[in-house]
């Protein structure tokens, strides 16, 4: 009769001599084989275990605690040697496996800069409850001058170079024509934002003939310049980063009173005109600001074109460079650019966008 | 327009640093675009002390000058200029100094003598026209000190951008107007001390007559007489040079000067070139020629306001004066005019014939009336001065149309709302006041103020309100978001935006890249692709001969791309572009349809160059399955397509229609176009209308069908067809056959057999019985069945 204790030193001593025949088995047979050896139904630690019955009825029970942790640790060490063998044999085998090759990618698409630009601004004033409005881009000089408080003569209208399609017919100068258009279709409340493509007799450095407006604009009772203020904030923290500051400049447009046109802090040199190497900042001309959009209240007269009592409605509205907001964010710096369609500017936006 | 510091600080004690200045001012909507100091240029040049002068031994016309520059050795210079004397002050470029022309200032040896610098001219400063005889200075500055010092022209000039709505701030008075009032500073007039000569008043000498009183509101004259024309003393030139005005003479100079001062255009006649004792103002006749001061002659029409003497024209009203009557060297007499003409009379002129001038830029946008005797006493007096003239007693004038003040009911309540602030009565009315208007009586929550004859833009409350907001800096007033209200019931959407934004992420989706191009193209490239002439939309002043269309098909853009990119090395091109074609259709409001389009374009490698993708070049397949891939998404229809032989452009080329809607084309660009874009390979092109697409996108909704409970049965079918014979037509007599159970119907191989003389097509028919599961003898009926149909229809047969 066997006691305790030489029980329990031969299951113990088990663990080290299964780990040691593991450790020289090369492969799943020789595995299998040390499994049927340890722990098949007349293996090593079945012999071990049929001796129990034979132990004092005190010892029994610890003894049958420490088989079972042996058995499930011979399991685990088992198990653990399989996996590292099958992982071994799959690249021995299949000697062709390399995941360092390259897959069969499907073709890599892109949305073009303006796009990804208009989008993000659209998303941001749709989360705010406007309405998106498209219309034409060949346009009549009514909706895109006279209606807007343009009349024929107005030195205004030297403010933007204008290309014609006939003497009352003009390629839109803005996108600012939505705002009649969309008025006289609708009623107030109403608040909206047109993205479009406009044009202007011009062209160099820093200016192409087709670039890219946003025309937003908002009609209500009691409107003020507290919200158009708070809009354009909001956009420009989004659109930017939540530090970017926005400054507003007295300015003049004949469709808005007040007007203003709107800074933001330089994302390229935070504002410091100045960027890390101590070198002046191209992009805001050291002044630490740069212009990014046009805006005010809707003058009186507009609401007049359209039919609605200045008394009792007020508005804001709101035009920005779609290209320019581009160039910021991503830091582009020649606007020629969007519209040559290298592949290799292209490719630099083929993430997808965060909103 | 272009503001010298100092002049500024004649009329407003500003002693500020010009950086906050210039910010102050950008806060008030005078956006100052840059700060210059407009003779850095000339600040390498010191001062100089001719010691001594020798002539030049070797040369008659040399003089040799020994200059001390401030150093502790005189230098010695060649000078050529026949007024250099001993003891005079010059201006003096030192070795290696650079003139404003570039020229770079060397030690040299002129005709064997050493020259050590250069004694230079008014001209060659660029500070006046005196080419030949050199600059002399006062005695009282030091020599070797700097000489932008010593002539006082270190200062500042801000470029101010004025908006068209502030006629008032194009001067330098006006903006001391602003500045006084944003910094509440006192004001000065400018100095008037007009001394009259003569016994006879001139306004009986010269009588004005106004034919056209809303063309010319009010016209002045004075006369100066005995006059010496010369060039204007330093001082003036230095400050028309600062603003940017180049200096003739001492009368045309003041007429400047007044102007750059005031803000208001004046003009000087030679007295004695114009006939009679009569001005008068009236239009021009149709077909009338006249010659203004550039010499260039110009046809008139019968909208342009003229200046006449008692038998000609003399001057293009607030334009241009005529070259018959110009200030010359000989002039003594001066006919000083100051007066107001019609902004748009003046701005149709000026821009019909191309003439904008300082002057026409002014009465474009607003004179002020009233001020108008001001200027022309003004002026009269600093051009009697500088010419070493008499004024003569009394002005000719008439004025039609007197000044009427304008008059606004200003409420506090209302600008409150609208900026979001709280002012108060006493805000207002000092903040109206600083600007120079005139505060009524309270009247309710506010007052009836009268504006200043020099704000025309003041004319209604909302003016009056945005002043409030200017000064009191829009920047600092609240800002919230807006709570956005829109009507319950949703007036008509406008789905264009989202519709193509769908399109987009589909197409990058499906690994396409997006391009934009211009939406004008050249005629000849709408020639080159063989499109109509007719439909097109010209732009009528294009800047160019490539952008002057718009464009008809998308295609021009993309082609341009392909050329881009392939001169870039870039071989293989999987482009899309959404954007609108443009044609003619009388029936729209604007006369011109617009149409969005969607432009697919694939050239070069099917797949990425790279292993374990095989090299073989995109063909039409590839093109077509990105078309019936857009059909199924977002129509969940495979439309229809069929081979098109008329194409202007694309050949072979197939047509594209879903649910009986044309869609557009698809194909290979022609050769003959493609080699104009450089292009070795097959151009795969397709233009599809996404306007007709949108519209079935909207019909279609997804409609739940209860899901198949038994199993299919698949059948192949092979049939052997002559080659030219259209896998549409099989698939119809398929469809024909209206086989209830037959569920599916595929194309699953295509054999060419050696000989070429016909092809095997594999179909693959699933069958499926929704109530039951089908027995092999029903389905080898219906199986029969459409083999003998397609056998009797067409010209096949069953190998
Ligand atoms: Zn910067």
């Amino acid at each position: 009769m066997s006691s305790a204790q030489e029980i329990n030193a031969s299951l113990k001593s088990l663990i080290q001599e299964f780990e040691e025949i593991l450790d020289q088995a090369s492969s799943l047979q020789e595995v299998e084989e040390a499994r049927v050896a340890f722990l098949g139904r007349k293996g090593r630690l079945a012999g071990i275990m049929s001796k129990l019955p034979g132990l004092d009825p005190h010892d029994r029970p610890q003894a049958g605690r420490t088989a079972n942790q042996v058995k499930s640790e011979l399991n685990r060490l088992l198990e653990d040697k399989k996996k590292v063998l099958e992982t071994k044999s799959r690249s021995v085998q299949d000697t062709g496996f390399d995941p360092s090759l390259p897959g069969r990618i499907p073709d890599v698409g892109s949305l073009h800069p303006v796009t990804r630009v208009v989008q993000d601004i659209c998303n941001i004033f749709v989360g705010l409850g406007f309405d998106i409005v498209t219309g034409p881009e060949v346009e009549t000089d009514f909706y895109n001058f006279e209606a807007l408080n343009l009349p024929p003569g107005h030195p205004a209208r030297d403010m933007q170079d204008t290309l014609y399609i006939t003497e009352s017919l003009v390629l839109r100068t803005h996108t600012s024509p939505l705002q009649i258009r969309t008025m006289e279709k609708r009623s107030p409340p109403l608040a909206a934002i047109a993205p479009g493509k406009v044009y202007r007799r011009d062209s160099d450095l820093t200016h192409t003939p087709m670039f890219h407006q946003i025309e937003g604009f908002l009609v209500d009772t009691r409107v003020s310049m507290a919200d158009l203020r708070g809009t354009l904030t909001a956009f420009a923290q989004r659109i930017f980063d939540p530090g970017v500051k926005i400054r507003f400049r007295p300015s003049f447009f004949p469709f808005t009173e007040p007007s203003a046109e709107v800074d933001i802090s330089c994302v390229m040199c935070q504002g410091r005109g100045r960027v890390h190497d101590g070198t002046a900042c191209r992009v805001c001309k050291e002044t630490g600001w740069v212009e990014v959009l046009g805006c005010g209240m809707i003058d009186p007269e507009v609401f007049l074109q359209v039919g609605y009592d200045p008394e009792e409605y007020t508005g804001f509205a709101f035009g920005l460079g779609v290209e320019r907001v581009a160039m910021l964010k991503y830091g582009i710096n020649d606007l020629r650019m969007f519209f040559e369609n290298d592949l290799k500017f292209l490719n630099q936006f083929i993430q997808a966008g965060h909103r | 327009m272009l503001l010298s510091l100092s002049w500024l600080r004649e009329f407003v004690p500003y002693d500020g640093q010009v950086d906050e200045l210039a910010h102050r001012l950008t806060m008030v909507g005078l956006e100052v675009e840059e700060i210059v100091r407009p003779f850095s240029h000339l600040s390498s040049l010191v001062v100089g002390r001719v010691m001594e002068k020798k002539p030049h031994p070797e040369a008659d016309n040399l003089s040799l000058c020994t200059v001390d520059v401030g150093g502790s050795e005189c230098l010695s210079i060649v000078c050529g200029a026949p007024n250099v004397a001993r003891g005079q002050h010059v201006a003096v470029a030192l070795e290696g100094a650079e003139l404003p022309g570039g020229q770079v200032i060397r030690r040299t040896r002129i005709r064997g003598e050493d020259s050590q610098g250069m004694i230079c001219s008014e001209a060659e400063l660029e500070l006046g026209q005196d080419a030949a005889w050199i600059m002399v200075l006062e005695n009282d500055s030091e020599p070797g000190a700097s000489l932008i010092r010593a002539l006082n022209l270190e200062e500042y000039v801000l470029n101010i951008g004025v908006t068209p709505n502030r006629p008032d701030c194009l001067s330098v008075f006006g903006l001391a107007r602003e500045v006084s009032a944003i910094f509440g500073l006192p004001l000065q007039k400018p100095s008037l001390n007009l001394q009259e000569d003569g016994f006879t008043d001139f306004s009986s000498e010269v009588q004005v007559v106004i034919d056209d009183p809303a063309g010319c509101p009010l016209y002045q004259a004075r006369l100066i007489s005995g006059c010496t024309v010369k060039p204007s003393p330093g001082w003036m030139r230095y400050r028309l040079l600062a603003a940017g005005v180049r200096p003739i003479n001492n009368i045309v100079d003041v007429t400047n000067y007044i102007m750059l001062e005031l803000g208001h255009p004046l003009h000087a006649f030679d007295r004695r070139l114009l006939e009679g004792a009569k001005i008068r103002v009236a239009r021009a006749e149709e077909g009338y020629r006249f010659t203004p001061l550039d010499n260039q002659e110009r046809g008139l029409n019968a909208r342009d306001l003229l200046i006449w003497d008692e038998n000609k024209p003399i001057a293009l009203a607030g334009v241009m004066g005529g070259a018959n009557t110009e200030i010359n060297n000989e002039s003594t007499e001066v006919l000083l005019e100051c007066a107001v003409f019609d902004p748009l009379s003046i701005r149709q002129t000026a821009r019909r014939l191309g003439l904008h001038s300082e002057s026409s830029f002014r009465f474009e946008r607003g004179v002020d009336q009233l001020g108008a005797p001001f200027s022309l006493d003004r002026a009269a007096q600093l051009m009697g001065e500088l010419g070493s003239g008499r004024v003569a007693r009394g002005v000719a004038r008439s004025e039609p149309r007197p000044y009427s003040p304008v008059q606004v009911m200003f409420r506090r309540s209302r600008a409150n709302s609208l900026l979001a602030l709280d002012v108060d009565r006493e805000y207002c009315s000092r903040l109206f006041s600083s600007l120079g208007c005139q505060v009524g009586e309270e009247e309710g929550d506010g007052f009836k103020v009268t504006v200043p004859s020099y704000r025309p833009d003041l004319s209604r409350e909302v003016d009056l309100i945005e002043e409030i907001g200017r000064i009191y800096g829009l920047d600092r007033t609240p800002e919230h978001l807006p709570r956005v209200q829109k009507s319950l019931h949703q007036e008509e959407q406008n789905q264009e935006y989202e519709f193509c934004s769908r399109i987009k992420a589909w197409a990058a989706g499906l690994g396409l890249q997006e391009v934009i191009n211009y939406s004008f193209v050249g005629m000849a490239d709408l020639d080159l692709l063989g499109l109509p002439q007719e439909g097109r939309v010209r732009v009528f002043n294009p800047l160019s001969e490539d952008q002057d269309v718009m464009r008809l098909h998308l295609i021009p853009g993309l082609l341009y791309a392909l050329r881009q990119n392939l001169g870039k090395g870039n071989t293989r091109l999987r482009l899309f572009e959404t954007a609108r074609s443009f044609k003619e259709d009388k029936n729209l409001e604007t006369g011109v349809r617009e149409n969005n389009r969607l432009a697919l374009l694939l050239y070069g490698s099917r797949y990425r160059m790279h292993w374990p993708y095989t090299e073989a070049d995109a063909d039409f397949y590839d093109l077509k399955g990105l078309v019936e891939h857009l059909l199924q998404v977002f129509a969940d229809d495979p439309g229809k397509f069929a081979e098109h032989n008329e194409h202007p452009y694309l050949n072979p080329c197939a047509s594209c229609s879903i649910q009986g809607r044309h869609l557009g084309f698809l194909g290979r660009v022609r050769r003959e176009i493609a080699v104009t874009c450089k292009a070795r390979k097959d151009i795969w092109f397709a233009d599809l209308d996404l306007d007709a697409l949108h519209v079935v996108f909207s019909s279609v909704q997804p409609r739940f069908q209860p899901l198949p409970r038994y199993p299919v049965v698949k059948r192949d079918m092979t049939l052997a067809a002559p080659l030219n014979l259209g896998y549409a037509s099989v698939l119809e007599i398929v469809h024909s056959a209206r086989v209830p159970i037959l569920e599916d119907a595929a194309l699953v191989d295509i054999y060419y057999p050696q000989d070429r003389q016909e092809k095997k097509l594999t179909l693959r028919l699933t069958y499926r019985h929704p109530e039951r599961t089908l027995q092999d003898r029903e389905v080898d009926a219906e199986q029969q069945r459409l083999a003998d149909l397609l056998q009797k229809k067409l010209p096949v047969g069953f190998p």
